[in-house]
């Protein structure tokens, strides 16, 4: 993203997120974005929350599945379709 | 790899049959692919199941949003697995060529059934005004220092659940691969024949969309 003329408002915030987050903008866009989130308690909100909630997508990786009926449903139907007797 | 190792390797499996097993973790994915290839050995195609049955059942249901289409799905993919797995030349990971097999079986699910979806279109979807200012849309719904308890408590995680199933389908898979998976930009792309950029895109919508949402039901919550 291009640097704004009278540096960052809210919007540059929220469109340069997702790089931010993954320590890929470059120095100056850094810069120009956290010196506005310092005096922007609004933003400094926004990046709590988007990570808060990406902490809490995370959680969701745990959930299993897979229940052992699911398994044997799986078992007698490749026992049916890989050895035809 | 040398025969001995792989022998050694299926009597250790045979006598504990335990997928935690340490010889066991230290082998991988690609690796014992490549051992089932050679010998088509069950208790091989076993301990690939247990290592990938959710992720190929969770990819499934977030994509075709049924249990009976997830099953139906994860049952393809497997009985696709045995049949074709040959096919994977270890160009990539074996998890995302896995990955790229059940997104393509659940899309073609999807299509068959015509299944209903939602016209929502993130496309534009953004958090600020026409003036791109936050003011006072944010702050007064923050939720970030919510103690834990609150924020993964078991009803936090059924709203955001639901909420990912509103998303537009291009944005709720990108969404699980990058977010829930863990797949970095690259790979999502890889596994869905589709641009960094365009997932990137995705994502960021996305993201968007699912923090306003939580904000809403964080705030109603407090009341
Ligand atoms: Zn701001």
């Amino acid at each position: 993203m291009t640097n704004p003329p009278h540096g960052f408002i809210c919007k540059d915030v929220v469109e340069n997120i997702m790089d931010y987050i993954d320590k890929e903008l470059d120095l100056e866009t850094l810069s120009e974005l956290e010196k506005h989130t310092g005096m922007c308690p609004e933003c400094r909100a926004f990046v709590d929350t988007y990570n808060r909630m990406l902490d809490l997508a995370g959680k969701l990786k745990e959930k299993k599945f897979v229940t052992p009926e699911i398994r044997n449903r799986l078992r007698i139907l490749l026992q049916s379709k890989v050895k035809p007797s | 790899m040398e025969r001995g190792f792989i022998k050694r390797f299926i009597n250790t499996i045979t006598r504990s049959k335990s997928s935690d097993d340490s010889t066991m973790s230290a082998i991988s994915d690609e690796e014992l692919v490549q051992m089932y290839i050679e010998q088509e050995d069950e208790l091989i195609f076993e301990e690939i199941l247990s290592r990938h049955a959710d992720k190929v059942f969770g990819l499934a249901l977030r994509i075709t949003r049924t249990t009976e289409d997830a099953e139906e799905v994860f049952q393809e993919v497997f009985i696709t697995l045995t049949k074709k797995i040959g096919t994977f030349r270890g160009e990539s990971k074996f998890s995302s060529w896995l990955y790229r097999v059940t997104a393509n079986a659940s899309y073609m699910r999807i299509r068959s059934e015509k299944k209903h979806e939602s016209n929502l279109s993130l496309e534009s979807y953004a958090p600020y005004d026409e003036k791109g200012s936050l003011m006072g849309r944010i702050r007064n719904k923050d939720w970030s220092s919510r103690p834990d308890l609150a924020i993964f408590s078991k009803e936090a995680v059924t709203i955001i659940e639901n909420s990912i199933n509103e998303l537009p389908e291009s944005n709720r898979v990108v969404f699980h691969l990058r977010d829930i998976e863990g797949l970095s930009n690259e790979e999502a792309a890889k596994v869905l024949g589709l641009s960094v950029a365009a997932v990137k895109s995705r994502l960021h919508r996305a993201r968007l969309f699912l923090r306003d949402k939580l904000s809403d039901y964080f705030y109603e919550w407090r009341k």
